[in-house]
């Protein structure tokens, strides 16, 4: 059995198929991250932090949904999907990957190096212990694939490569719009790809492979816009409905429907920060996009149909605090105005958003800004991804509307029946891609970047 | 590579406190036969380590050995103490490894005394937060340092569904720190959501919640730690009110056994009744019963702090006091039938009812004191002997455990390491009010039940949720409490389950296409390609599918079946009565109900002993499948020449 090991051996340049890139995705809600040639990131964590008093910030899903007295919940990003806290972006990023992937670097201090000199009674090689403790960086092991919306430019790309290269050790770093990665997901290389996040929504057209720039189209109907709509609902209906976290919720007893709660809250010393409600308060929003809200499926708005749809059946939804109701048309509204800006409810501080950030109109001008000849092509490629795509009857609206407005070409529309693959979609192309032997090539190596500096990621990621 | 046999398979799950270890796999699966204080002691040479302290012994100038011929020899001696716990090293931190050359000196020590055949492959239980390049060093640890055949890593989530013989669960594994939740779908870990490592909802966080609270009455955490996994220690379900407070009955506040311990008498009421329920009965001397000598009860309020007096000097008073109190006690037990008629009705109280109950803490620190002291063997021996009280109370121990298989000392590290345990621990009897029913009033329930309800509300598929509601699993040690899990079900009940809404209650046939909300956009077509069609390497989400097949196939227990269901499925609420089953099924939040999964029965030992550490037994199941049945073909484990070939990264391959 003593047969030589084959790892003392040097490791070759990124090109050994044994080490598989980190893949990293971060998005507006979520972070998500893994190694190349898995089926699903390991990694998901919030991109919100908590914020404490004394300054220090807290990572991961445990720390952001503890209620703790004065900590705020924030977010790197500004409300339209741009990082703008790149310090805090990096490290939230960055926990993403130590704490399920790789380990925070503490923890490869005093490794176990191998017995060198074979005399197995287990002692660890100090001296080698030490100078691997020298080189290593967080991430320094392993090439990174990162995703970033086809919408950014210049500065923030060559942000990310710096992060990687300078704060993570990465050995290697590419960058790939998420668009294109979204459409590999899907086995695509020609597309047009609709992704309906938290934040943004973004249309990108994609022949060969390639994302075409003067095509991208970004907007803020997405699903932090639905979150938002159904606040508006709940605040300005006849009897205003409850939206209380789980957490001011000592016990809850059942009540008929519509009746005031009768639950027992909690008491708190000093309640925790609105921010942090504001962020549990989207849990529940969730579980109510999830389990009661619906699309009209079109193709004409809702406002024609609407008496119509009073005669559909209602679905029930209960508050953490007990309190319920039966959602009838109300549940129609909230997506609404993804198509129909006319249909947005709206109040001094939410502003009506403008039919030109609606799906439909960002795919016309998506379309307008690309070849003719291409068109019909990205049109018979349709591919739906992103968390709020998951809306109930999201994606037949999409389809009719798309019809409707481009009655020449086969519109065929493509979206992953498994929950988990649209979530995900760009992670998985990204996994996909990095796996793949013929991309070795396209890794930015750390020499490059040392002799071309953060300029070459335009040439090179394009 | 010649079959594996049973009695060659080795498992070894670690845990922050304890680490259990077994070779061989018996015909009937047992618990862990090794148990390991996860723990290491430095060695005087830097960088070795012990599996035990090793005390120097210094002889006193005008100590003599009884043993002659001793005096020739160095004047310093070392001996080996199997019971003490100063100074060692923890390698793992809330299921981390946090020192890593402490951590594989203590897997190798493990190794060594299980002495395995060189044919012996492994299989280690992984903590939910070992990340995967833990995952590849350790990999890398076993094949270098043992060169054994075969390796294999099992999730210790997996390998509780392996245990309970149920696909898909939530996994609830309350530990010493903090308390892992795991989604586990067809025996995949859903790793998006997974509640890793809840800080401060562990066992440890109900031990310092008491100390808290018994500060103020001189309680150590060691004493809180007994306390906790006495039986007196009860957490009672949200709602019901503590004994002795406006809640509860009257005729408790007035205890007969309260009055009887509160300094009224120096003796107390004697001793307890053999078989007694629970061994709840109060006994004598309590806190506040040591009235009457000035030096050293300077705490009336407080339990008596003997190892300090004991180091102040005092020990000579102090032993003169415990032999009279024994004495005395032993004269009231004579005619003490009274003082036994008056506790015959407060026996038949519940815990749950009693204001104020004893419990026997063993006093490691005292006894550490007096082998710090350099006694002879002898007055060692009687210093002990006067100072336990727990002498002749041996009703006491096993009534405790059949009730909840808890034991401040772990019964099995001693057989397994058969070292001279000539001291035998000190027990010292000590009284609590109602704070043994606040272990968990900081919150930690609150905490656990809304991770579950983030692990299980991360589960994209929306129609799974019930499934995994409806299949608890609350495990590990840190859930022994007294009360714990009914408690812990009791505030999912309150908190988060739906009532079924009045609204639709009469009108519940909704159109069907309208029950499942998954959001699966129905009506699209289906893509040319799937994720692997652009050559995706198909590695597995943490499970082989082969694997999977081969696993189930072999154990019809492992079937997929539907979800069972013990008594306890909704206590503190309605059961099922106000919910006919079909008359919100298109009610898309979840949970409706709750309920856990009904323990396994197939193996006798196990159902003896609990299932708090049911993940050494999925391990059993799936060593036995793995090495076993299966022998490789459906790559279940990583063979050395497999290593060789791949690597320490190959192991995401092979583990499940
Ligand atoms: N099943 C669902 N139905 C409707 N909306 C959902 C569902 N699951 C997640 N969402 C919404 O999707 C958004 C997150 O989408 P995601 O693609 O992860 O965004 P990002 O990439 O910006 O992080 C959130 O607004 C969330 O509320």
């Amino acid at each position: 059995m003593a047969v030589p090991n084959q790892f003392s051996a040097p490791v070759a340049e990124y090109g050994g198929d044994e080490v598989s890139a980190l893949v990293l995705d971060p998005g507006y809600s979520t972070v998500r991250a893994g190694f190349a040639g898995e089926d699903v990131p390991k990694s998901v964590v919030p991109s919100h932090y908590g914020l404490l008093s004394s300054g220090e910030k807290l990572y991961g899903e445990n720390a952001v949904h503890n209620p703790l007295a004065k900590m705020e919940i924030k977010s790197p990003y500004t409300s339209d999907g741009i990082v703008e806290d790149w310090e805090t972006a990096t490290k939230i990023w960055e926990w993403s990957i130590t704490s399920r992937l790789t380990g925070q670097s503490e923890n490869k201090r005093n490794g176990y190096v191998g017995d060198k000199n074979g005399n197995g009674d287990g002692d660890v090689d100090m001296e080698a212990a030490e100078a691997v403790e020298e080189e290593e960086k967080p991430m320094g092991d392993a090439p990174l694939l990162m995703s970033e919306p086809g919408w950014a430019q210049g500065k923030l790309r060559e942000k990310s490569l710096e992060v990687a290269m300078e704060e993570w050790g990465s050995p290697a770093f590419y960058l790939a719009r998420t668009g294109v990665l979204s459409a590999f997901s899907m086995g695509k290389s020609t597309a047009l790809v609709i992704d309906i996040g938290a934040s943004t929504t973004t249309v990108t057209p994609i022949v060969d492979g390639m994302a075409l720039r003067k095509g991208i189209q970004k907007s803020p109907l997405a699903g932090n816009f639905v979150s938002n709509q159904l606040r508006l609902i709940f605040q300005q209906s006849p009897t205003p409905v409850p939206l209380v976290p789980h957490y001011m919720v000592q016990s809850k007893t059942p009540v008929d429907a519509g009746v005031p709660s009768a639950a027992t809250y909690k008491k708190f010393e000093t309640p925790p920060t609105d921010s942090f409600r504001h962020f549990e308060e989207e849990r529940v929003l969730t579980e109510f996009k999830e389990s009661v809200v619906q699309t009209w499926e079109g193709p004409g708005p809702l406002a024609q149909s609407e008496e119509h749809v009073k005669n559909f059946p209602g679905r029930p939804f209960e508050m953490p605090d007990g309190w319920n109701q039966v959602f009838g048309v109300e549940r129609y509204k909230a997506v609404e105005g993804l198509f129909d800006a006319k249909a947005a409810i709206a109040d001094a501080e939410s502003p009506a958003p403008r039919q030109d950030q609606c799906i439909v109109e960002l795919v016309r001008a998506s379309l307008n800004a690309v070849d003719v000849d291409i068109r019909a092509n990205l049109l018979a490629n349709v591919v739906v991804v992103g968390g709020s795509s998951l809306l109930v009857g999201l994606n037949r609206r999409i389809l009719n509307q798309l019809e409707a407005a481009f009655p020449g070409p086969k519109v065929r529309l493509s979206a992953s029946q498994n929950t988990v693959e649209r979530k995900y979609a760009s992670w998985i192309g990204g996994s996909i891609l990095g796996s793949l032997g013929a991309f070795h090539q396209m890794w930015i190596s750390k020499r490059e970047y040392e002799e071309h500096g953060t300029s070459i990621v335009d040439k090179r990621c394009k | 590579m010649a079959p594996f046999k049973d009695e060659q398979i080795m498992i070894i799950a670690p845990g922050s406190q304890t680490t259990l270890a077994q070779l061989g796999l018996p015909e009937s699966f047992t618990p862990a036969r090794f148990r390991m204080r996860s723990r290491m002691f430095p060695a005087s040479k830097e960088g070795e380590w012990e599996p035990y302290k090793v005390r120097r012994k210094d002889k006193q100038p005008g100590e003599y050995d009884t043993t002659s011929g001793n005096e020739l020899e160095d004047d310093i001696a070392y001996e080996e103490d199997p019971v003490s716990e100063e100074g060692a090293v923890w390698p793992m931190a809330e299921g981390r490894i946090t020192n890593w050359p402490c951590f594989f000196a203590l897997l190798t020590h493990i190794y060594n005394a299980l002495n395995p055949t060189f044919h012996t492959p492994i299989l280690l239980v992984a903590q939910p937060c070992w990340t995967a390049r833990d995952h590849e060093r350790l990999t890398e640890f076993f094949f270098e340092k043992f060169k054994m055949p075969a390796f294999a890593l099992i999730d210790s989530a997996t390998a509780t569904c392996y245990a309970y013989g149920v696909p898909t669960a939530t996994v609830v594994d309350v530990g010493l720190g903090k308390a892992d939740i795991t989604a586990v779908l067809d025996f995949i870990v859903h790793d998006h959501g997974r509640i890793i490592a809840l800080p401060k909802c562990g066992g440890e966080a109900m031990t310092q919640r008491l100390l808290e609270l018994l500060n103020a009455k001189k309680f150590t955490r060691e004493m809180c730690e007994q306390l906790k996994k006495s039986s007196i220690c009860e957490i009672l379900p949200p709602g019901v009110p503590l004994p002795g407070t406006a809640g509860a009955e009257s005729e408790e506040v007035t205890n007969p056994a309260a009055a009887a311990s509160t300094g009224a008498s120096a003796s107390g009421p004697g001793h307890r009744i053999a078989g007694g329920a629970m061994g709840d009965v109060p006994l004598g001397p309590g806190p506040g019963t040591e009235v009457g000598d000035g030096k050293l009860d300077e705490d009336n309020e407080g339990v008596l702090d003997v190892a300090s007096i004991v180091t102040s000097g005092n020990m000579a008073e102090i032993l003169a006091k415990k032999e009279r109190e024994k004495a005395e006690k032993a004269a009231s037990r004579k005619k003490g039938a009274d003082a036994a008629a008056a506790q015959a009705k407060q026996i038949k109280l519940p815990n749950s009812r009693k204001e104020k109950a004893t419990f026997m803490y063993e006093d490691h620190a005292l006894l550490d004191t007096l082998k710090g002291m350099n006694l002879s063997d002898e007055k060692m021996a009687e210093a002990q002997a006067t100072l336990d009280e727990g002498a002749g109370k041996k009703a006491d121990a096993p009534a405790e455990s059949t009730v909840e298989p808890t034991s401040a000392i772990e019964p099995t590290t001693a057989t397994a390491f058969p070292v001279a345990a000539k001291t035998g621990p000190i027990r010292r009897e000590i009284e609590v009010g109602t704070e043994r029913f606040q272990a968990a009033s900081g919150g930690i329930l609150e905490k656990i039940a809304d991770g579950i309800h983030r692990t299980i509300s991360a589960v994209e598929n929306v129609n799974r949720r019930s499934e995994l509601w409806e299949s608890l699993i609350i495990l590990g040690n840190g859930s022994k409490t007294r009360g714990f899990k009914e408690a812990l079900m009791a505030t999912i009940q309150t908190k988060y389950v739906i009532s079924p809404s009045s609204a639709t209650m009469f009108t519940s046939e909704l159109p069907s296409n309208l029950s499942t909300p998954a959001g699966t956009g129905a009506n699209t077509p289906q893509p040319q390609l799937g994720p692997h069609g652009v050559g995706g390497p198909g590695t597995g989400t943490g499970v082989n599918p082969l694997l999977l097949a081969a696993t189930t196939a072999q154990n019809p227990h492992l079937q997929p079946q539907p979800p069972q269901s013990n008594g306890m499925s909704t206590p503190g609420g309605p059961p099922s009565l106000h919910q006919p089953p079909n008359m919100h099924s298109s009610h898309g939040q979840t949970p409706t109900t709750v309920r856990m999964v009904k323990v396994p029965e197939y193996f006798p030992e196990w159902k003896e002993a609990g299932y708090d550490e049911a993940a050494f037994l999925g391990a059993q199941t799936a060593a036995k499948v793995l090495f076993i049945v299966d022998q490789g073909v459906s790559k279940g484990f990583m063979t050395r020449s497999d290593y060789n070939d791949e690597g320490p990264r190959g192991i995401s391959d092979y583990s499940m």
